[in-house]
């Protein structure tokens, strides 16, 4: 019986190498192990042996058993990885083909340009406040120091309504309105629409304005700076450089022109600077005393500076369009490039 | 306006290179747009005279010219110029010379004869376009002497923006006081002694001044016996160095005087004024006037103007009238050198479209002060140039004369202001150099009375002193610091992150934002096909339109983006998916709206991901998404009779019965108007009752523990049949063990009887409190399908 298993086994262990499936696989365990399997059959004589022999015989028939056993499982391990690799491998796909990409849009450039400027005021503790594009005279000028036979009321080529109203030229008419709802501390920003008779490559007769107002009680013209300088570098670099002019407006005094170095050439001077290495970027100043008799506040008790700066501008430092019209016309192909 | 270096120079000294004085004037607030060198590209180019012409021996064309160019000996310059003569003065390019065409000037053989050098027209030098023939020069230059320095180009135009407060900074003498405050050299004012004849002025003429208020001072002088003629070449050189146009000397020693001074003047004939006088007075009704630019002008009674005993003689400060013009038969002159009220000049100019060198200084306002100097220096230059005699003593009406403005000044105000730390002696120096008197009224607390120059119209406070101070002593120098004072602390603003949610659902749902003109054409809502009386029509109009597209203020969005998607579908891009946010304009109110298109195609329209066309339920689900993220849910859809939209599929959105929106596709007739070939789905709704029932209060809700138990339901109902009746039913019958019905299909046809569909939905049953038995589920489902049969006839589809 000894010998019968040991032919069994190195029999059993003969024919796996020859098993290429699954299914032959199967066969061949029930050839052995099956009920009417070889070495169930061995196993059953087991009965006719003697007392000193059953127990000799038993441990071989065991050791062939799990030694079998073992070398089955092990075939089976193998075939399937091999069948689950041929599986994948009939799975393949051409990895080239479009992926399916979740539709998702994007905002104007102009917008963009809009809330990353309220963003860096925001952070510096401006409030952002809104107000009308239909104004009146006396918020649009008079309020702002600039009576009706100003020749500063040059500078703004007004669209005026039928009913005696104007749309406003700029975004101060809101500064006004804040100071007078507001007692200072006031630190705000405007950003919104403007509108000024002009239409060319470099104008839209709507534009967007991001404003600042600054009132306490003592705030200088160095702080002015401070604030320009601060957004100027987070805006566009911390190697930008700041230059302020002398200018006129007659609602700031000191008022200044901002100049940046230029985003191109950084201020060595090219075509997009005119040679100048300068880019102006906006205008400020502190408040006249005038604009703040017109809301009630003191001169002698508050100061203040106030900004404006148009969008379309900083946004096209950036974006480098040659005829800005091209915001307004809404083209897809323009919408998605940003 | 322009002004040149060599010009400047006259009146003050400076080194300071081309682009350091532009850099320097800039940064005192007068903004140099340009700086052109005159004759940069001319150096080696000389005044030459053609001593003698010999024919070439090889060429018919070409003649050989012994040039004189001051040296010891001619050159020989070999020329084909038709105009070329013995006695010739024309400017030479000298061996070595690039001349701005590109050529450089060798030594060179034509047709073996040499030629050192090269006889110029005005092309080649770049002053012209006339290539005809060589630049004739004028006899009385020096010969050998260099071209741009003989022709006055050696000079450098500075092209300055003036801002509005500072017209006294419209002149030389103006500029050349800001170099002053830069450089505290002194100025050189042009030196006056006239020579005066015999006869006296106020024997000759006389000035009455009838509006003071208009016209505070005018004053006179008569030359007689002058020649009218060519100016000499300096005067014509300044004169067109700076782009003015030369007439005769008369007229352009008035205009170089006007650059030179700031102060217009205006020369008469004075033998065309009627009764030889002046009378300053306002038009009389119906008057007339020709002025220079022979344009007969009518005049109303508000128009000041100069008059003889009889008429208008000329619009005071703006232009002169063409019957009493300078001729060349003119003999004796009448020079006028006036001051006029700003806001009258303005006024007038505008209301009759002139606009000159006089009108802009004045309309400014111009320095009351400049009108003698300038008047005496006219008139000896007149006197010296155009040979006339200048009468004795001068016309000086000057009703309007104010004594000299004087403002305090803190020395501390202004470190306060500027954040400096400036001392008081370095205050005093600017304001010293600037032209004002700086008097310590009070030195122990460093206060100042200052005294304003006449010329300094603009300086009526201190902070315009401290301005002044900011600007001498440098905006680059002012320290920078940040902002001390308290925040303050802002009130919410509900709107804001109702629009912000909007606008982040909206991108993030695949729609482009769109940006509008808040202008659009009156037409648009008979194109959008709203009644005769809605209100939407009710528009602000603009006055000045710039078209009729842009003639009105918007009160809806939609036709913007219907525009929107017309330019799109025009440049073949038909994935139109837009959204806007913007406020509108109804009469006394801009209330904020969000709309948004679906039109063309949706999807990429790749392989895995096809185009499809949108449906009016992309269109609804967008407006459900808006409504959720603002955490609105009594929201109720309701069919309109809006004529925009297709008549069985458009929605009104009600909250709490009141409209805030309208959903749906557009009506055909509006596709047609918009040229659009395939369906278009709009909303508009409105972000005031957005953000007025907006709810972003938050509680958590327990994460259910207990399974819920799935059963779907498919019943045959009739076709007309709204899909959210049965919803409502479940949901009553079920109670609160319902937890949600979804509606997963809708069929018609062979399956179900005409007239009918089938509506198939899951219904989720959940308890809080316990695992439902399938028992439970069952008799609670059998009874919802009783209801649903008894109250809408609907039975279960097998």
């Amino acid at each position: 019986m000894k010998t019968e298993l040991e032919a069994i086994q190195a029999e059993a262990l003969e024919a796996l190498k020859d098993v290429n499936s699954l299914d032959t696989l199967e066969s061949l365990r029930i050839a052995y192990f099956g009920r009417k399997g070889k070495l169930t059959d061995v196993m059953k004589g087991m009965g006719q042996l003697s007392n000193e022999e059953r127990p000799i015989i038993g441990k071989l028939g065991n050791e062939v058993r799990a030694a079998l056993t073992e070398a089955f499982e092990a075939a089976k391990n193998a075939l399937e990885s091999q069948q689950q690799e041929q599986q994948l491998e009939a799975e393949s796909i051409d990895i080239t083909l479009p992926g399916r990409k979740p539709a998702y849009g994007k905002a104007h450039p102009v917008m963009q340009t809009l809330e990353r400027i309220e963003a860096i005021f925001m952070q510096m503790g401006f409030q952002v406040v809104t107000g009308p594009e239909v104004e009146t005279e006396h918020y649009n000028f008079d309020a702002l120091n600039t009576p009706p036979d100003h020749p500063a009321r040059d500078l703004h080529d007004t669209f005026y309504l039928t009913d005696g109203h104007l749309l406003r030229t700029h975004n101060s008419p809101v500064q006004i309105r804040a100071m007078e709802n507001q007692k200072p501390p006031v630190r705000i920003i405007v950003p919104g629409k403007a509108y000024r008779v002009d239409y060319d490559v470099s104008h839209t007769p709507m534009f967007h304005q991001v404003e600042g107002l600054l009132v306490d009680k003592h705030v200088t013209f160095s702080e002015l700076k401070g604030v320009l300088v601060s957004f100027a570098r987070q805006m566009f670099g911390d190697q930008t450089q700041m230059r302020f002019r002398p200018h006129f407006f007659p609602f700031t005094e000191p008022s200044a022109e901002v100049d940046i170095s230029c985003t191109m050439c950084r201020g060595k001077g090219c075509r997009s600077c005119g040679h100048t290495g300068w880019i102006e970027i906006l205008g400020a100043g502190a408040v006249d005393p005038e604009v703040f008799r017109a809301v009630n506040y003191d001169p002698e008790e508050v100061t203040g500076f106030a900004f404006g700066m148009g969008v379309e501008r900083i946004a096209n430092l950036q974006f480098r369009i040659p005829d800005i019209r091209t915001f307004y016309e809404n083209d897809l192909r323009f919408l998605h490039q940003f | 306006m322009n002004v040149t270096q060599n010009w400047l120079k006259t009146y003050i000294d400076f080194d300071f290179s081309p682009d350091k004085l532009a850099e320097r004037l800039t940064m005192l607030g007068i903004e140099v747009e340009s700086v052109k060198q005159l004759g940069a590209a001319l150096e080696g180019v000389l005044v030459g005279k053609v001593d003698a012409i010999r024919p070439h021996p090889n060429a018919d064309k070409l003649v050989l010219c012994q040039v004189d160019i001051g040296e010891t000996d001619a050159l020989q310059i070999v020329c084909g110029a038709p105009n070329v003569y013995e006695g010739m003065f024309a400017p030479v390019a000298t061996i070595g010379t690039a001349l701005p065409t590109g050529i450089t000037i060798k030594r060179a053989k034509l047709r073996g004869e040499e030629s050192h050098g090269m006889l110029c027209s005005e092309k080649e030098l770049g002053i012209s376009d006339e290539a005809a023939g060589l630049m004739e020069l004028s006899s009385d230059l020096s010969i050998g002497s260099p071209l741009t320095e003989a022709l006055g180009l050696d000079d450098v135009i500075f092209e300055l923006e003036i801002t509005p407060n500072r017209p006294d900074c419209l002149s030389m003498i103006g500029v050349a006081r800001e170099i002053r405050a830069e450089t505290g050299n002194d100025l050189k004012l042009p030196q006056v002694n006239g020579q005066e004849g015999e006869a006296d002025i106020n024997e000759l003429t006389s000035v009455i001044i009838d509006d003071p208020d208009l016209c505070p001072r005018y004053a006179a002088r008569v030359i007689r016996g002058v020649k009218v003629g060519e100016s000499p070449a300096w005067l014509k050189q300044r004169l067109e160095s700076i782009g003015v146009g030369v007439i005769n000397n008369i007229v352009d020693i008035t205009n170089f005087v006007l650059m030179e001074y700031g102060q217009p003047l205006h020369a008469f004939d004075y033998h065309k004024l009627t009764e030889n006088r002046i009378v300053v007075r306002c038009a009389a009704e119906n008057e007339q006037i020709k002025t220079l630019d022979e344009e007969e002008r009518n005049l109303i009674p508000d128009m000041l103007v100069i008059a003889d005993a009889e008429k208008p003689v000329a619009l005071a400060g703006i232009m002169g009238g063409y019957d009493s013009e300078i001729t060349e038969i003119t003999c004796d002159v009448l020079l006028e050198s006036a001051n006029f009220q700003p806001s009258s000049v303005r006024a007038t100019a505008k209301k009759l479209g002139i606009h000159t060198e006089a009108s802009y200084r004045f309309e400014r306002g111009a320095d009351p002060e400049a009108v003698i100097p300038a008047l005496d220096r006219a008139a000896q230059l007149i006197a010296e140039l155009a040979g006339g005699t200048l009468c004795e003593d001068v016309i000086d009406v000057y009703p309007g004369r104010r004594e000299p403005l004087q403002i305090q000044l803190r020395a501390e105000r202004v470190n306060f202001i500027l954040g400096t730390t400036l001392e008081t002696n370095e205050i005093e120096q600017i304001l010293s150099r600037l032209g004002f008197n700086v008097e310590a009224s009070q030195p122990e607390e460093n206060i100042y009375q200052i005294t304003v120059p006449s010329f300094r119209g603009d300086i009526t406070r201190e902070i315009d002193l401290i301005e002044e101070i900011a600007r001498v002593y440098g905006y680059d120098n002012i320290p920078t610091a940040l902002p001390k004072g308290d925040i303050p602390i802002p009130a919410p603003n509900i709107s804001v992150e109702v629009r912000r949610r909007i606008k982040h659902f909206l991108l993030g749902s695949g729609m482009m934002e769109s940006v509008n003109y808040s202008f659009c054409h009156p037409n648009c809502f008979d194109k959008i096909r709203l009644a005769a009386d809605n209100s939407l029509r009710d528009t602000l109009k603009l006055r000045n339109p710039l078209s009729p597209e842009m003639s009105i203020l918007r009160t809806t969005l939609l036709p913007s983006l219907l525009e929107n998607a017309q330019h799109n579908h025009n440049h073949q891009i038909d994935n139109i998916t837009l959204f806007e946010l913007s406020t509108v304009f109804i009469q006394g109110a801009e209330p904020a709206r969000v709309a948004g298109i679906l039109a063309g195609e949706i999807g990429e329209g790749v392989y895995g991901n096809p185009h499809r066309s949108p449906d009016f339920f992309d269109i609804k689900g967008t407006v459900e998404g808006v409504l959720d993220v603002c955490g609105t849910t009594d929201y109720v859809f309701k069919k309109t009779d809006d004529p925009t939209f297709h008549p069985g599929r458009n929605a009104e959105v009600l909250l709490e019965n009141k409209r805030i929106g309208i959903l749906g596709e557009a009506h055909p007739k509006v596709l047609e108007s918009y040229e659009l070939p395939y369906k278009a789905y709009l909303f508009e709704l409105d972000l005031e009752a957005l953000a007025d029932a907006a709810d972003f209060s938050k509680r958590f809700e327990p994460i259910p523990i207990y399974p819920s138990v799935l059963r779907d339901l498919a019943i045959v109902v009739d076709q007309e049949m709204q899909s959210d009746m049965p919803i409502e039913i479940i949901y009553s019958t079920g109670g609160e063990l319902v937890e949600s019905v979804r509606l997963f299909d809708v069929y018609v046809g062979d399956q179900v009887p005409e007239d009918k569909k089938s509506l198939a939905y899951t219904i989720t049953y959940h308890s809080a409190t316990e695992t439902l038995t399938d028992t439970a589920v069952n008799d609670l489902h059998d009874k919802v399908v009783k209801q649903l049969n008894q109250e809408l006839g609907a039975k279960l589809r097998m």
